[in-house]
C-alpha cells in the first residue's frame, strides 16, 4: 500500500526518471554498436549525473511556462475542480485568449509597452554611453566618486519618488499619456546602465584607443570605431536589462496613467483582469506567458554577455 | 637637422617628477634607443614625443613645427605599443589600413592605392599571407609585424617603439631583433625605442640614451657608454654582471669583472694596478667562470671576475691570488655626486 502510495504521489517524477534511463540505455547500446569502446562509454557516465543536474534546473525553469501554457486553455470546470488535473479533464478552449484579446486592451499594452520601451532604451544608450565611457576613463577621485553617487539614485525606491515625480508629470502636461513614462523611466535606467557599461569599458585596453589617437582619429572617433565595436555585447545586455526593466516597471505605470488604452502591458494586465478579489486566471496566465516567451528569447539568445555584464560589474564596477 | 628636438621637457604627475628636464635632439635615419629602469621616465618621454601624454613643462618639435600642443594625429608619428594594441575586432588587412583610412579623408587616394600600399608593407614584413585572419589567430611574431605594419604604412617621419620584443619568448626575440634592426637600416626611418634590457639596446641602437629618475644620464653610441660610463649610475647598468665599485678615501673607483684577470694574463703588468684577490666562491658559466671574491682591503665590498674558461690557471675557493686590471679600465667616481672624474682629481695613488 505505501509502495503503491509512493508511486502514485511521484507517478510523473517516476516517469520522467524511467524516460531518461531508456533514453540513456537506448544511447548506449547504439553507441556500442556503432564501435563505441568501454572507455568512451565510461566517459559519458561519468559526465551524465552533470547533465542530469542541468536537466534538473532546466525542468524548475521550464515547467512554469508549461503549466502556464497549459492554464491558458483550461477551461473554468477543470480550474476549479479538486483534485485538478494535471492536462485536461474537459475539451481544451481558446475563449480566455478570446477575453484577452477582444475583451481587453491588450494589444494596446503591448503596443504602450513597446513603444516606452524602445523610446527609454534609446534615450538610456544616448546618455549613458557617453558617461560610461566619461567615468571609465576618468579614473581620478571624483571621477569615480560622480560614479557611486550616481548609482545612488538608483537606489532611491519608486515608492519615495512617485509622488514628486506625479506632480512634474502633470506640470508637464503628460498624464494619462505613456510619454509620462518614457520622461520618468531613464531615472532609473540611465544609471543602472551607466554602470553596467563602464564595466564593459573598463574592460577595452585603453592603450587601443591610444593606438587609434596615434593612428590619425580624434577621441571621439576612437571611441567609436574602436570602443563601441568592442562592446557590443555589452551593449546588447545593456539595451535587454534596461528593456525588461522598464516591462515589469509598475508603480509609475500606475499612478500616471488612469486611462486604460494608454496603459502599460505590467499595470494594464492586472487591473484589467483582477477585479476586486476575482482573478481570471487563464487570461492572466496567457497574458504572463506571452509577454514572456520573447524576453525570455532574448535573454537566451544573449546569455553569455548577460552573465558577463553581471560578473564584470561585480568585479570591475 | 634633427628630426625631432626636445627641450626642456618635463612632466610631473603630482609630486613625482616622471621626465625631469630632457634635451634630446634626435637625427633623422638613426636608430635611438631608450634605456633605463622601470620607473625612470624613459615610456612617459615617448608618449609625450606621441602626444599621448601632455609636458608639464618645455617644447617638442618634429621636423620644423612645434607639436607641444598638437594631439597625436597631427604629428607625424607612428607607435608599436608594448602589447601591440592590435584591434581585435579587424582583421590584419584593416588593422594595417586603419590608418590609411583615417589619412584618406584629407589625402584623396582610392581604394586601390590603400591595398596596394597595405599589401606592399605586407610583403616587405612578410606578413602578406595573413591579411584575412584576426590578430588572435596570429602567434606572438605575427602579431608585432602587424603592429610594426600598420605603424609604418603611413610612412610616417618617427617610429616610437614601446618595449616592443618583451612579450616575445627568448628565442624569438633574438630573431625578431636582428629582422628589426634590418628594417629600420633598409627603410631609412628614424626610430625610437624604449627598453630596459641593456642587450637589446646595446645590440639596436645607433645611439643609447641612459636614463634615470627621469633625467638624461648620458647619450652616446653603445660603445662609447660601456667603455666610457659619464657616472656610476651608468656604469654599473650596464654590464652584466656590472662594474665592481670599491671604496677609496675621497672617492670610489671600479672596474668590469672582465677586465679583472690574474696579473699573470695583463698584456701589459706594468701598465696595471695589481690586487690581492681572495677568492670565495666559483661559479662555471661555460664560456666563463664567474669568481666572487674579495680584495685585499675591501673585505666587505663583494667583487667578481670574470675569466674566460679557456684560461686554465688554477683558481681555487679560500685561496690568494695576485689579479690586476688595465690602468685605463679604473673609472673614478665623485663620492657625493657619482660622477665620472679623471684618475689625478682622484687622487689615486698608483
Amino acid at each position: 500500500m505505501n509502495v503503491l502510495g509512493f508511486v502514485l504521489t511521484n507517478f510523473w517524477s517516476l516517469l520522467v526518471l524511467a524516460f531518461l534511463g531508456l533514453v540513456g540505455l537506448r544511447i548506449g547500446w547504439r553507441a556500442r554498436r556503432y564501435g563505441a569502446t568501454r572507455k568512451e562509454l565510461r566517459y559519458v557516465l561519468r559526465r551524465s549525473p552533470f547533465y542530469f543536474v542541468v536537466l534538473v534546473f532546466c525542468f524548475f525553469a521550464a515547467a512554469p511556462f508549461f503549466i502556464m501554457f497549459l492554464h491558458t486553455f483550461k477551461t473554468d470546470g477543470d480550474l476549479y475542480r479538486r483534485p485538478q488535473p494535471f492536462v485536461y479533464r474537459q475539451e481544451p478552449t481558446l475563449e480566455h485568449l478570446d477575453t484577452l484579446f477582444n475583451n481587453t486592451a491588450y494589444l494596446d499594452f503591448i503596443r504602450n509597452s513597446v513603444l516606452v520601451g524602445v523610446a527609454v532604451v534609446i534615450i538610456t544608450l544616448l546618455l549613458s554611453l557617453p558617461a560610461a565611457y566619461a567615468l571609465a576613463r576618468l579614473t581620478g577621485r571624483w571621477g569615480e566618486r560622480a560614479g557611486i553617487l550616481m548609482f545612488l539614485v538608483y537606489l532611491v525606491p519608486p515608492t519615495l519618488l512617485f509622488i514628486p515625480m506625479f506632480r512634474i508629470v502633470v506640470l508637464l502636461g503628460l498624464k494619462d499619456s505613456p510619454l509620462s513614462l518614457i520622461v520618468v523611466y531613464p531615472s532609473f535606467t540611465v544609471p543602472f546602465s551607466m554602470w553596467l557599461l563602464q564595466g564593459f569599458f573598463k574592460a577595452v585596453p585603453p592603450e587601443l584607443e591610444e593606438a587609434a589617437l596615434v593612428d590619425g582619429y580624434n577621441r571621439v572617433e576612437a571611441f567609436l570605431r574602436v570602443v563601441l565595436p568592442l562592446s557590443l555585447p555589452g551593449i546588447i545586455s545593456t539595451v535587454v536589462f534596461a528593456f525588461t526593466l522598464t516591462l515589469h516597471e509598475f508603480i509609475y505605470g500606475l499612478v500616471f496613467i488612469a486611462d486604460t488604452s494608454q496603459r502599460t502591458l505590467s499595470v494594464g494586465v492586472p487591473t484589467e483582469l483582477i477585479l476586486g478579489d476575482v482573478y481570471f486566471w487563464q487570461p492572466l496566465l496567457a497574458a504572463a506567458l506571452i509577454v514572456a516567451i520573447p524576453v525570455g528569447l532574448a535573454y537566451n539568445l544573449f546569455l553569455d554577455s548577460l552573465v558577463q555584464g553581471f560578473t564584470m560589474g561585480a568585479v570591475k564596477g | 637637422m634633427s628630426v625631432v628636438e626636445i627641450s626642456g621637457l618635463r612632466k610631473h604627475f603630482d609630486a613625482v617628477r616622471a621626465v625631469d628636464g630632457v634635451d634630446l635632439s634626435i637625427q633623422p635615419g638613426e636608430f635611438l634607443v631608450i634605456l633605463g629602469p622601470s620607473g625612470c621616465g624613459k615610456t612617459t618621454l615617448m608618449r609625450m614625443i606621441a602626444g599621448l601624454e601632455k609636458p608639464t613643462a618645455g617644447s617638442i618639435h618634429i621636423g620644423d613645427a612645434d607639436v607641444t600642443e598638437l594631439p597625436p594625429r597631427k604629428r607625424g608619428v607612428s607607435m608599436v605599443f608594448q602589447s601591440y594594441a592590435l584591434y581585435p575586432h579587424m582583421n590584419v588587412y584593416n588593422n594595417i589600413a586603419f590608418p590609411l583610412k583615417a589619412q584618406r579623408r584629407e589625402k584623396k587616394f582610392d581604394r586601390a592605392t590603400m591595398r596596394g600600399k597595405v599589401e606592399a608593407i605586407a610583403r616587405l614584413l612578410e606578413i602578406d599571407t595573413l591579411l584575412d585572419r584576426r590578430p588572435r589567430q596570429l602567434s606572438g611574431g605575427q602579431r608585432q609585424r602587424v603592429a610594426i605594419a600598420r605603424a609604418m604604412v603611413t610612412q610616417p617621419a618617427v617610429l616610437l617603439l614601446d618595449e616592443p620584443l618583451s612579450n616575445l619568448d627568448a628565442k624569438l626575440r633574438a630573431n625578431a631583433r636582428d629582422e628589426l634592426k634590418d628594417f629600420q637600416r633598409s627603410s631609412n626611418i628614424t626610430a625610437v625605442f624604449v627598453t630596459h634590457d641593456q642587450i637589446e639596446a646595446m645590440g639596436l641602437g645607433d645611439r643609447i640614451v641612459v636614463m634615470a629618475e627621469g633625467k638624461i644620464q648620458q647619450v652616446g653610441t653603445p660603445q662609447r657608454i660601456y667603455d666610457d660610463p659619464a657616472n656610476e649610475f651608468v656604469a654599473t647598468f650596464l654590464g652584466s654582471p656590472s662594474m665592481n665599485i670599491l671604496r677609496a678615501q675621497s672617492h670610489r673607483f671600479g672596474f668590469r669583472p672582465e677586465h679583472f684577470l690574474p696579473k699573470t694574463l695583463q698584456d701589459n703588468p706594468n701598465n696595471s694596478v695589481s690586487f690581492d684577490y681572495f677568492v670565495k666562491r666559483v661559479e662555471y658559466l661555460g664560456s666563463d667562470r664567474l669568481i666572487y671574491g674579495y680584495v685585499g682591503g675591501h673585505e666587505n665590498e663583494l667583487t667578481l671576475a670574470k675569466v674566460p674558461s679557456n684560461v686554465r690557471a688554477a683558481l681555487d675557493i679560500e685561496n690568494e691570488y695576485e689579479f690586476a686590471v688595465q690602468r685605463e679600465n679604473i673609472k673614478y667616481f665623485h663620492e657625493a655626486s657619482g660622477e665620472r672624474i679623471e684618475a689625478q682629481m682622484a687622487g689615486a695613488d698608483w
